[in-house]
């Protein structure tokens, strides 16, 4: 078979997959964006911009996400950086891959699963049973974006250990041992030599936690208690019980728009700082 | 006329169709009779749908609400019919609209709310019951009061569940003994002495209504003044409220919440196992609401679904099934069965000048844009 | 150093272990040990809908994962010799794939096939010669696959094609001057220096579709996943016997990551 047919029909199921499953599902949502509320809820067919003009009713929405999304996003680095620094640099090589694979192995469990421990741990009967009987008083912790931070981090902080532990892993270590023999101090080797070296690393951790953030809706909805509201759970709930599919579509339009301008930002910025790797392959 | 089923005359398959629509005769009967029983069973097959089996198959999907039904009932159904009962459990009626309209649910019976029925039907989401097929139901039985939003049009869409109010649980534990009474008290100590204790519904109709009638306006308001005005209340109210949910029980046992808004039967499984919990009515009103049982069209199993329904509505399991739930039941031959005692009880049978005061759900307060999105912009603020 | 990372897996396993325990909890609530048992593993393994929402998980895990696996490492292998404007547009389609959250995917494709049925459904019926036997299209498996589908075969083609691009093209000329048919030199000479590459991609898709809740939640229609099925049991009422499956669900992972990584090991030492 001549190898254009053949490089054609290899692309074709993939082509097919992607053009009705993605490009024409999202153009839909893009039509449905002008559209009105139906009259018991749903589409009506129009157009009109006001679902856009209106989207500042949601802007309570987009400004927790773009608060917390960062901060939780910065809070797993943060935690992750030390821990994949102890793996890649620290640890003996008979130890590091049972140590990796613990570090992954939660990730691997539903992250539903895994935040409903939270609700216990940050609930009633968890801490603050515990924070009360030290006589420190009644705090609640549970349903509150402090709630919410920490479900992020533990549900993302394998997804950010492991980009930086590659990159970190990948150093020349006999870089580190020149620049202590060049007589600087541990930490000036760290500033100068390893921290730029794994840069690449820590960008792909960061973009990668940061983009899963801004779609976000499992753990607000489990530990904020339906007090703390993402534009995911803004997005849900506009499907599923205020039931404005056309509203519902120019608020998923707005939301893919800001990660777009978001992400691009981002990937400009760290391409300068890390030396150009534009695929998030880890492999 | 013939006998053999590989023939059948054209104006007895229509004959038999009509018989079937109507639902004079079953569908084993239908399908054998015009031979197509084992053509259904192959493509049956092939689609992937359950297989025609004697009785009424092996489940029956029920999309209810939280703490609604006695789950040895459903135990003692399965043991006399071989169904198991699927219960998936909704807070609003909201959600179980979005998922009927959304297509595909699965749902063999649902629980819909008095003012939601008119909807549905105009909607085309439910078919009328075919009474014959639920025997338990005596129409003369029911108070038309709750029965009488289950008929639309003259045809019967939906046989009354039970009834009920929506009201406030204090654990009085926690307010020296007394239990909130009214809705101006409910929203001002939300915001002072309950701070960071109380749960609202995670359901537009009852929050929304409860913060008007702070003001006095009616609970199914939908004039934009009134409307602006419990906004306000609310997005205040909301940095002291525990969580906005339906399904307030756990944290109203732990102890985490001391103060929900709440329906008569939790307020009365509350305080039937932790007495300190009282559940009262707003002395300005809030809403008397009666629940139904219906069929959405596309069941997969209505032969489970009139079975399922069938069994609740017989006076003895209805009896069992409101003394686990704690809702009140419209069907005057249970209430001939209960104590004079459960027949007093205030929780269930509120004195009648608090009950003038209530009002039913409208329809269009369910349909309202304008209350949909201000409940979205308060869970978002 | 070391204390750090101690602290960190403690921070890890300790809430994963308190699930654990009160998997064994002999009491019925989940927030109160009340002695141990093991009732709610058998509770959960009987529960029909259980065993069910587990058996709709595996299938549209496995399916999805197999179909991402194949036409994404057939894309892979094609994209090589396609260049220009439409390989640009093949890398948008694999970049909006991945970048779009999932919660938009999940959203998107309800609406698109809604819309779809609403249409077809009447058409269908009107058609079909005994009306009131009309197979009626909704949302259920099929979705399910095909919008996991989706995300699972973007990733396997971006992890294939690294894999493809980081090969010895040596050895492939070497196989073809030494007389090999096309498909002999992809057999022998690419197709174990992909492989890793292709296990990981379908272990991957595997995972995220068994996992997966947002877009489940959208396009699963009268089907119920396992994290469907998770997720509705925490609004009915809390007992134990989530945290017996979440227990076994984790054992099964833990399991499958070591063989995983077992296979891999073995495989890049050849």
């Amino acid at each position: 078979m001549q190898p254009r047919y053949r490089t054609a029909l290899f692309l074709l199921p993939a082509t097919a997959w992607f053009v009705t499953m993605l490009v024409l599902p999202l153009i839909v949502v893009f039509v449905f964006s002008f559209g009105d509320r139906g009259p018991a809820g749903g589409y009506a067919p129009a157009f009109s911009f006001d679902n856009f003009l209106n989207l500042g009713a949601r802007w309570a929405a987009f400004k927790n996400t773009m608060v917390l999304a960062p901060a939780g996003t910065i809070a797993c680095l943060l935690i992750a950086y030390p821990l994949a620094y102890y793996l890649a640099i620290r640890a003996s090589a008979k130890w590091r891959t049972m140590l990796l694979i613990l570090v992954i192995v939660p990730f691997w469990t539903s992250i539903l699963i895994r935040s409903y421990a939270w609700i216990f741990i940050l609930g009633g009967k968890g801490i603050p049973s515990l924070i009360a009987a030290l006589g420190l008083g009644h705090i609640q912790l549970i349903n509150t974006p402090f709630a919410v931070l920490i479900g992020i981090v533990y549900g993302y902080l394998p997804l950010m250990v492991f980009p930086i532990y590659v990159s970190l892993e990948r150093l020349d270590k006999r870089l580190l041992e020149a620049s202590s023999d060049l007589g600087a101090p541990p930490f000036n080797t760290f500033l100068s030599v390893t921290l730029p070296l794994s840069m690449p690393g820590v960008a792909t951790g960061c973009m990668l936690v940061f983009i899963l953030l801004m779609g976000e809706f499992l753990i607000p909805a489990m530990l904020g208690g339906g007090k703390v509201f993402f534009v995911g759970n803004a997005l849900v709930d506009l499907f599923v019980q205020s039931r404005n599919w056309a509203f519902g579509s120019a608020v998923a339009v707005a939301l893919v728009l800001v990660m777009l301008v978001t992400v691009t930002v981002y990937m400009r910025l760290t391409r300068r700082w890390a030396g150009g790797r534009d695929d998030i392959s880890l492999m | 006329m013939t006998d053999r089923n590989d023939f059948i005359s054209h104006d007895k398959l229509m004959n038999e169709a009509m018989r079937y629509k109507r639902g004079s005769v079953s569908r084993r009967h239908f399908l054998g009779v015009t031979g197509l029983g084992l053509a259904s069973t192959v493509l049956a097959s092939s689609l992937g749908r359950p297989a025609l089996a004697d009785g009424i198959g092996d489940r029956v999907v029920l999309a209810s609400w939280p703490n609604y039904h006695d789950p040895a009932n459903f135990d003692s159904f399965k043991a006399a019919t071989g169904a198991a009962v699927d219960l998936n459990v909704f807070g609003s009626n909201e959600e179980m609209l979005a998922k009927l309209q959304a297509g595909g649910t699965g749902w063999d019976v649902f629980v819909p709310t008095n003012y939601t029925i008119s909807t549905y039907v105009q909607l085309g989401l439910i078919e009328p019951l075919d009474m014959s097929r639920i025997p338990n139901y005596d129409a003369a039985a029911f108070d038309p009061r709750f029965a009488g939003p289950g008929t639309v049009d003259g045809k019967i869409y939906a046989v009354s569940k039970d009834w009920g109010t929506t009201g406030m649980a204090t654990n009085t534990a926690n307010n020296n003994g007394k239990a909130v009474g009214s809705w101006k008290e409910f929203w001002d100590m939300t915001q002072a002495e309950f701070s960071g204790r109380t749960m609202v519904h995670d359901y537009q109709l009852t929050t929304i209504g409860s913060a008007l009638k702070y003001f006095g306006y009616s609970f199914n308001s939908i004039d934009p003044e009134e409307l602006a005005d419990a906004e306000k209340l609310l997005i205040a109210v909301k940095p002291h409220l525990f969580a906005i949910t339906s399904d307030y029980q756990p944290a109203m046992r732990s102890g985490d919440a001391w103060l929900a808004m709440c329906w008569t039967g939790d307020g009365k499984q509350l305080n039937r196992d932790i007495p300190e919990i009282q559940y009262t009515l707003g002395k300005e009103g809030g809403e008397i609401w009666s629940d139904f049982y219906a069929v959405p069209i596309g069941a997969p199993h209505r032969d489970a679904a009139y079975a399922l329904i069938n069994y609740l509505l017989d006076p003895k399991i209805n009896m069992a099934e409101t003394l686990f739930h704690g809702q009140p039941v419209a069907d005057s031959r249970v209430n001939a069965m209960l104590t004079p005692e459960r027949l007093a009880d205030p929780i269930l049978y509120p004195p009648e000048e608090l009950l003038k005061n209530l009002e039913f759900g409208a329809a269009q307060t369910l349909t309202n844009p304008d209350r949909a999105e201000l409940m979205a912009r308060f869970k978002s603020a | 150093m070391r204390l750090y990372a101690v602290a960190v897996y403690l921070f890890l396993y300790v809430p994963i272990g308190i699930i654990v325990l009160f998997s064994f909890n002999a009491g019925k609530a989940a927030s109160q040990l009340q002695g141990l048992s093991v009732q709610w593993y058998g509770k959960a393994l009987s529960n029909t809908f259980v065993v069910e929402a587990f058996q709709t998980s595996l299938t549209v895990g496995l399916s999805s994962a197999l179909l991402a696996t194949l036409f994404g490492t057939m894309a892979a292998l094609a994209l090589q010799s396609v260049k220009g404007k439409l390989r640009a547009v093949f890398d948008a389609m694999i970049y909006i794939a991945v970048m779009v959250p999932g919660i938009v995917i999940g959203i998107a494709t309800l609406i698109a096939l809604v819309t779809l049925f609403d249409w077809l459904n009447p058409i269908l019926k009107a058609l079909w010669p005994i009306a009131d036997a009309a197979p009626q299209v909704s949302l259920g498996l099929g979705s399910l696959i095909a919008a996991h589908g989706l995300f699972s075969m973007a990733l396997v083609i971006i992890i294939v094609r690294a894999r493809v691009a980081g090969m010895d093209r040596s050895l492939i000329e070497a196989s073809a001057d030494l007389g090999a048919t096309p498909f002999g030199t992809f057999r022998q000479v690419t197709l174990p220096q992909i492989f890793p590459g292709i296990l990981a991609g379908f272990l991957l898709a595997f995972t995220f579709s068994f996992d997966d809740f947002i877009i489940a939640f959208f396009v699963a229609g009268s089907k119920t996943t396992l994290p469907i099925y998770v997720f509705s049991s925490i609004r009915r009422g809390v007992t134990p016997e989530i945290n017996a499956i979440g227990s076994m669900v984790l054992a099964v992972s833990l399991c499958l990551l070591i063989t995983a990584q077992s296979i891999l090991r073995r495989g890049a030492k050849t």
